[in-house]
């Protein structure tokens, strides 16, 4: 299961429990589908780069979750269609992260190489210098 | 013959290099506004001197951020 990162920036009108519950439909979305959230991390009110829909704030909120690629396709659709989204942004971190991956392993792998041959020089090296 | 012009050249040095920053997060507001100045725009790597890789990444870092309203798309 890939993990997705989910952006999303609520009116700033929708507050306390209307906000819960709102927030609650999209967990209960994620959950229902067999995913699970590893991470909540809430900006709370922040003003906008520039207004939407005459509006100067938001509420920003960050998600990590875990969950099958089936997920993604529904939840896109429930947030475009909620009035209280104004903007929504999932992103699928393995693969943001692909490449950051590969290259810790071709370093790793660079290290181990260099650190392999570089015995044998350093001997040579003290041989030569007797 | 042209007067000759003097003078000092800084050396650039790519951030995301030297640092070993490997993903540049859209969240990241405020290391993303060091490459945007006052017009919002993205800073050419030609000013700013960061690999074409991070660069890259760093302008869709950008372009994700200004979609959520966290950075603008035209500044002031």
């Amino acid at each position: 299961m890939p993990t997705y990162e989910l952006g999303l920036v609520l009116t700033p009108e929708l507050e306390g429990e209307e906000r819960d519950a709102f927030l609650g439909e999209v967990r209960q979305l994620i959950a229902g589908a067999g995913g699970e959230i590893l991470k909540e991390d809430d900006w709370g009110k922040r003003s906008l780069a520039y207004p939407i829909n005459h509006k100067r704030d938001g509420f920003y909120t960050f998600w990590t979750f875990q969950a099958p690629g089936t997920v993604v396709a529904p939840l896109e659709y429930k947030l475009r269609l909620s009035d209280p989204v104004l903007r929504h942004l999932i992103l699928n971190m393995d693969r943001e992260l692909r490449r950051s991956h590969k290259m810790q392993g071709v370093r790793a792998a660079r290290k181990a190489k260099k650190a392999a041959e570089a015995p044998p020089a350093q001997a040579a090296a003290i041989s030569e210098g007797e | 013959m042209g007067k000759k012009k003097f003078f000092v050249k800084r050396k650039k040095v790519c951030k995301f290099s030297a640092e070993g920053i490997e993903y540049i997060d859209y969240k990241d507001v405020d290391l993303l506004r060091q490459y945007t100045p006052v017009a919002g725009k993205i800073l050419p790597r030609r000013v700013s001197g960061t690999n074409p890789i991070y660069q890259r990444k760093l302008t869709r870092a950008i372009k994700r951020a200004r979609l959520m309203a966290l950075l603008p798309f035209v500044g002031d």
